[in-house]
């Protein structure tokens, strides 16, 4: 029996398809990649469904407590894009748009579950909760202990606004830009100035409680 | 601003500067060449911010959501395949609506004239030369047998890759009006853009084509499946249904009548004409009938293969011992070759 035969079994075939999925779509473009998938590419779409679905889980709970609600939406959302395969309008960051997309689309299941109003407007209790690992701290000179559960604390006292402003632009990535498109701000700078001033008042936090 | 290189911008800033500045986050988060050039530069020429930075890097690291939720690997699966799934419920008789929006889209005007244009045309030819086919047409039928593959240039420039086991008929020069090429078995089609539709016709179904490239498999039993890759084509059958499939669009339709359309993975419908035999969870019949028309040999088959069995490889331009010796490593069978006859037992 040869020692190196060109065996192609299960366990190698489906893995190596995968990879080279991810390895096509890697180098290229957001723009590239969504033009790609609006014309119908398959390896495209499911590019874009392995890359973001997790991520859209997570940001999705973010507007509800219900997981098959949540994973329904993402559903919904996936099945409206392939239909309009071919009518999609140009997307130049994927990431915000899909970010923007099931935001809506939870929202909207959520009102129409349980007909509160101003869902949007009020945000629900344990939204985009921060945990800070270890070794951070924001003024030299505390004591390690000490200095991480300032942080915390002071995390703690900003609002869910800009909690949610902190989480997207340093847990998930996104541009002010971005961000400003998914929190409804019709400036851009509006959403630095929401990062901006939330960094001021947590170090404010500490310098304050910590002395 | 502009009168101040970055360097300099950079200069004054604090903890929150950096930590609200888009280009320092993707440096620290997604480092890259362009982001760590500058980076380290700024590093090495203000090392005074060294304390900071470092504050500040750790902060933009340190921050996740507080609770950890997993999508999974049977939510994962499930919702892929509810995805995929839908499209086939995506309404196939109604092509209207659709047709009628694209209209409004002023990018579409010049492709719908040309569709309407070469409907007329269609629509004179089916009334005029096709009921009254044109005698001196010279037709030329190509036959593989079972282990044959070829691939046919037609007069108009159109490249049909032609399977085993598979037939063609075709004139030998097209007409001023129309083309038209009988089908039996599988090919994949380029065909050449023209003003003159062309048509390729099954035993029970008709394609209809204005210059595109697709894959049609019908099967002796009359389940057709045509596979687009690229523009736009048409399919009647018989009793008068018709759907347009869009690229990477398949349409199944099964002997009985019934259709629908799926998406599909092109090397595995396609990858024939460039020499790949694939493999995709078959069980042991598919394999069986696959090896007999690929290699165009005699198979007997000595034990019993459970429904169980399946399997799943990919091959490019394999003989058949090594094809046979890959299925044997992974699943259970041994083999015995004897010129086309081809004995499989386990």
């Amino acid at each position: 029996m040869n020692n190196n035969p060109k065996k192609q079994s299960d366990s190698i075939f489906i893995p190596v398809k995968h990879l080279e999925t991810i390895k096509v779509f890697e180098k290229k473009s957001d723009c590239d990649i969504w033009n790609a998938f609006n014309k119908g590419d398959e390896m495209a779409f499911n590019y874009l469904y392995r890359t973001y679905v997790q991520e859209l889980y997570q940001f999705g709970s973010q507007y509800s407590r219900d997981p098959s609600l949540v994973k329904d939406c993402i559903q919904n959302l996936f099945i409206y894009l392939r239909k309009k395969r071919g009518e999609l309008s140009e997307v130049t960051n994927i990431k915000g748009y899909l970010f923007r997309s099931i935001q809506r689309e939870i929202i909207k299941n959520v009102k129409a579950n349980t007909s509160l109003k101003g869902v949007e407007d009020d945000f629900l209790e344990g939204q985009f909760e921060i945990e800070v690992s270890p070794e951070v701290s924001l003024i030299q000179n505390e004591s390690e202990v000490e200095r991480n559960r300032l942080v915390k604390d002071g995390i703690d006292q900003l609002t869910t606004k800009q909690r949610m402003a902190i989480l997207l632009f340093y847990e998930e990535e996104l541009s002010y830009k971005e961000i400003a498109e998914i929190m409804n701000f019709s400036e851009v700078k509006t959403a630095r100035k929401l990062i901006y001033r939330a960094l001021a008042s947590l170090k404010e936090y500490i310098k304050t409680t910590g002395e | 601003m502009s009168k101040y290189n970055n360097y300099k911008k950079y200069e004054d800033f604090d903890v929150e500067d950096l930590l609200a500045d888009e280009f320092f986050v993707q440096w620290v988060k997604s480092p890259d060449e362009n982001n760590s050039h500058f980076w380290e530069k700024w590093l090495s020429s203000n090392p005074n911010k060294r304390g900071i930075v470092t504050q500040a890097a750790n902060f933009a690291r340190a921050i996740h959501y507080k609770e950890k939720l997993e999508f999974g690997n049977d939510s994962y699966i499930e919702i892929y395949e509810a995805i995929l799934n839908s499209d086939s419920e995506i309404q196939i008789a109604s092509p209207k609506r659709t047709l009628w929006k694209s209209f409004f889209s002023l990018r579409n005007i010049a492709a719908a004239i040309l569709l309407s244009f070469c409907s007329f045309v269609l629509f004179s030819v089916f009334n005029k030369d096709l009921l009254t086919p044109n005698s001196e047409i010279e037709w030329v039928t190509s036959v593989n047998p079972g282990g044959k593959k070829t691939i046919i240039g037609l007069s108009d420039g159109t490249k049909i890759h032609l399977n085993s086991n598979s037939e063609i008929t075709y004139p030998e020069v097209f007409g001023d009006s129309i083309r038209t090429v009988f089908l039996k078995g599988e090919a994949f089609l380029e065909v050449e853009k023209g003003i003159r539709p062309f048509i390729v016709e099954l035993a029970n179904s008709k394609i209809e084509v204005l210059g595109t490239s697709f894959n049609v498999n019908q099967s002796i039993d009359n389940h057709v499946e045509i596979a687009l890759l690229e523009g736009k084509v048409k399919v009647n059958d018989k009793i008068g249904n018709q759907v347009m499939l869009a690229p990477q669009e398949m349409l199944v339709m099964k002997n009985n009548g019934e259709f629908f359309k799926s998406s599909f993975d092109s090397l595995e419908v396609i990858g024939w004409k460039d020499n790949y035999l694939i493999f995709n969870n078959d069980d042991f019949k598919t394999v069986e009938s696959k090896l007999r028309n690929w290699f165009g040999i005699d198979i007997e088959v000595k034990g019993t293969f459970k429904n169980s069995w399946k399997y799943t490889g990919k091959y490019y331009d394999e003989s058949l011992e090594n094809v046979l010796k890959g299925i044997e490593l992974t699943s259970d069978i041994r083999f015995r070759i004897d010129g086309k006859k081809v004995e499989i037992y386990n």
